[in-house]
């Protein structure tokens, strides 16, 4: 068993090597394999070659954001700006800019394995709390922190979105950061991963709640009434007094949740985004400054003036609504995601971490200019919940639709734009296809999720009657 | 209107190029010359049409001469002619009578304020022989029964590039600088008979102003003087930028502009607004060292990079 245990991180490295050798492969072909043309790959936000045109344009003393090419932070700008000006003899374009990106995907690997064997050991615990495990070799409990990494590191979307120059690998980077500091409990780590990911891409604010939870009431666990179960039942087996009966009335109490921690986080996020603000003021002083940048960024995310196809759903309706009514449909497209917060984080408050996983599964659905490396994140994500998704259905449906979306979107895009014998509704329909498959596989993990622990209540109260019994 | 567009002829050497001289010091064909009708929409017909505004619906404005009860309008005209004819295409004419036709009915919508013809054909000044509306002045390069004459031969091109009233016609404008007040008379007199070969003969009996006192620029438009300037797109979109770009002046002008805009207002007016607002004087101290310093880039990436070790710092600590 210790062996099986050594080998297993080898084989964990070994695979991981492999993916980054696999990465550098790719990178050292010509043009980049044509991906960084891509629309599922590369989006007006997340695309170098506009990161490169914003640059160019700030060393002409121009504002950035002019011609509403750039529509990026200007942090990133200063840092990967210069990488894709540097050409090494004889290797392809942008290829420092694709070091590190691959670096950057190393990073998020890293940091997944610690989150994972952070919920593996949680998970652990719970049980042999719950009493379903005497030691930990009863229940083979799946390495979900390894297994998170290799799904990173192997899936063909995030090798796509590293190769295809997109600056995906960042913004996951940073989102995982996030989880990463508020898993492990580093409170400024996870306010920079917080700020840093809301300042590159709008959408991962939401992640300020499972975050606040995570650092308030600890780590994913089954609900408190299954404990308090296990407690009552206990009590019961010990005596019968009265004094128990009514200590065992009061044991509806509710977890601490912990406000030093998020009020020091919230202080950590007010300190991180000041300062991120004041850089970019600072880089953008004579360019229009703080309100040129939130209109270029965040405006131009809400208000989806850019309508070239992508995988997401906006393009088309936007590309046909009228303008009387563009704002309304604006406001009803974002609020999509937003209604569905509050009822998820009442119902999922005692898991934090699948909570983030849900909410950014939805911002990748629903967000306005989406792409692979989303899906990357989140695929990623859901690995970490091997343990509890065991009984997940369609799982093989899901896959084999992912497959064939992702097989036919290429072509389904090559004959509406270079042959010409198909229309726009060849791609959307595979968007939405890509779109309903999406929605099934969120719907599902929290279904999984919810039965999971409904069966653990179930096999608890099971196993209080059948101590009882036996006594 | 060119019926030849030699600029674009497969024969030519220097293609998209006219020069107007053997030494091909200008390009007449230039950034901001602009072809209307070429080739076979040079007709009688359009050229008519042009000039009367009768054009059928679909015609674009740019073929439109769209000119109104003030306006001054040069009609040049070169190529073949004869008596009382000009050739077009090689297959019709325009003739006197159509022109003087077609001045009228331009004068009947007011069309122009002053029109003026200037020829250079064989046999020129009888193309205006039956002009009757007043307001015209009208040139031609040679009388009746003369013929008009080629400058010189561009041996390079293979053709003659230019004829000879026209050649003296630049010289005269080359010779002009921006403040000279040429009138059309010194114009008018500086043909030489001799060097033309011809005789440059003009009509004034319906034009009612004196030469002398009519400056060429009535007639004669300049090329306009381009300043290039860094800022292809706009600025930026926020309207209450105070920002200065594209500017050619030098910083130090801008900054005397400043000194003058601050000597004006009183002093006393400066004192109490300094001494009632700190916070809006330590801003715009703020803001005037930000916009003295110049390696702005640095000082964010290393900014950046101090992010960097303080977020290592603090997870590691904290």
């Amino acid at each position: 068993m210790a062996e099986e245990q050594k080998t297993k991180p080898c084989r964990f490295w070994i695979w991981a090597l492999t993916s980054v050798f696999f990465r550098l492969i790719l990178i050292s072909f010509k043009g980049n394999l044509n991906l960084s043309s891509r629309p599922e790959v590369s989006t007006p936000l997340t695309s170098i070659r506009r990161l490169a045109e914003g640059y160019w344009l700030k060393q002409a003393s121009m504002s950035p954001y002019a011609g509403s090419m750039y529509h990026g932070s200007p942090l990133l700008l200063s840092v990967l700006g210069p990488l894709t000006v540097q050409r090494i003899k004889g290797q392809p374009s942008h290829l420092l800019c694709s070091l590190v990106f691959v670096i950057a995907d190393i990073l998020s690997a890293m940091l997944l394995r610690g989150i994972g064997q952070k919920l593996q050991m949680a998970y652990g615990l719970n049980a042999r709390l719950l009493g379903f495990l005497k030691s930990s070799r009863d229940k083979v409990i799946l390495p979900c922190g390894d297994i998170a990494a290799l799904v990173y590191l192997w899936n063909p979307f995030t090798i796509v979105s590293c190769v295809g120059l997109s600056t995906s690998p960042i913004e996951n980077l940073a989102v995982i950061l996030a989880l990463y500091g508020a898993v492990t409990r580093r409170v400024p780590l996870a306010a920079f991963g917080l700020v840093m990911a809301t300042h590159l891409s709008l959408y991962p604010a939401t992640l300020a709640i499972p975050i606040i939870i995570l650092l308030g009431y600890g780590l994913d666990a089954p609900p408190i009434k299954l404990f308090l179960q296990t407690r009552s039942v206990e009590n019961e087996k010990s005596s019968t007094s009265t004094v128990s009966k009514q200590a065992k009335s009061k044991q509806t109490t509710r977890l601490p949740f912990l406000w030093k921690t998020v009020v020091h986080f919230l202080f950590w996020v007010l300190l991180w985004s000041l300062y991120v603000l004041v850089l970019c003021a600072l880089s953008l002083n004579k360019y229009g400054g703080l309100e040129e940048m939130f209109k270029r960024t965040y405006g131009f995310i809400l208000s989806i003036e850019d309508l070239s196809p992508n995988i997401g759903v906006f393009w088309y309706f936007f590309a046909e609504v009228f303008d009387f009514f563009r704002n309304f449909f604006l406001i009803v497209f974002h609020v999509n995601i937003l209604f569905m917060l509050l009822p998820l984080a009442i119902r999922l408050k005692h898991r934090p971490c699948f909570l983030a996983f849900i909410y950014l599964a939805i911002s990748s659905i629903l967000k306005s200019y989406p792409s692979v490396g989303d899906s990357a994140l989140y695929l990623s994500l859901w690995a970490l919940f091997v343990n509890e998704l065991v009984d997940m259905k369609f799982s093989f449906f899901l896959f084999c639709g992912y497959l064939g979306i992702s097989l036919l979107s290429p072509v389904m895009h090559n004959l509406w734009i270079w042959r010409g014998t198909g229309n726009a509704n060849f791609y959307f329909g595979n968007a939405i296809g890509y779109a309903c498959f999406q929605i099934v596989f969120v719907v599902e993990s929290v279904s999984a999720m919810l039965n999971h622990d409904r069966a653990l209540k179930r096999s608890n109260s099971n196993h209080g009657k059948s101590q009882e019994l036996s006594h | 209107m060119l019926a030849d567009d030699m600029a674009c002829n497969a024969r030519n050497e220097y293609p998209a190029q006219v020069f107007n001289n053997e030494n091909h010091k200008l390009n007449l064909y230039g950034d901001n010359v602009e072809v209307d009708y070429r080739g076979y929409e040079v007709t009688v017909e359009n050229f008519l049409r042009v000039l009367t505004g009768r054009h059928e619906n679909a015609v674009p404005r740019s073929k439109r001469l769209l000119s109104d009860e003030g306006s001054h309008i040069l009609l040049y005209m070169t190529g073949h002619g004869g008596d009382e004819f000009l050739k077009f295409q090689d297959a019709e004419e325009l003739q006197s009578h159509d022109l003087a036709d077609a001045v009228k009915q331009m004068k009947e919508k007011r069309r122009f304020k002053e029109l003026m013809i200037m020829v250079d054909t064989c046999q020129a000044a009888t193309l205006f022989n039956q002009l009757q509306s007043p307001g015209v002045l009208a040139i031609g390069s040679s009388l009746k029964g003369e013929n008009s004459y080629s400058h010189h031969l561009d041996s390079d091109i293979g053709v003659s590039v230019v004829d000879r009233f026209t050649y003296y016609t630049l010289a005269f404008f080359e010779r002009l600088n921006i403040y000279d007040n040429a009138s059309l008379n010194s114009l008018f007199r500086s043909y030489d008979p001799k060097l033309l070969m011809s005789t440059a003969y003009y009509r004034t009996d319906l034009y009612q102003p004196h030469l002398v006192e009519v400056p060429v620029t009535n007639f004669f438009g300049s090329v306009m003087e381009t300043i290039h300037t860094n800022s292809a797109y706009k600025a930026f979109s926020s309207k209450t930028s105070n920002s200065k770009i594209n500017s050619e002046m030098p910083l130090n002008q801008l900054s005397e502009d400043d000194e003058l805009q601050k000597a004006n207002i009183p002093n006393d007016e400066l004192k109490t607004e300094k001494q009632k607002c700190p916070y809006t004087q330590m801003r715009v101290d703020l803001q005037e060292k930000l916009e003295k310093l110049e390696n702005v880039d640095t000082v964010v990436n290393l900014s950046i990079a101090v992010m960097f070790i303080v977020v290592m710092v603090s997870s590691s600590l904290l």
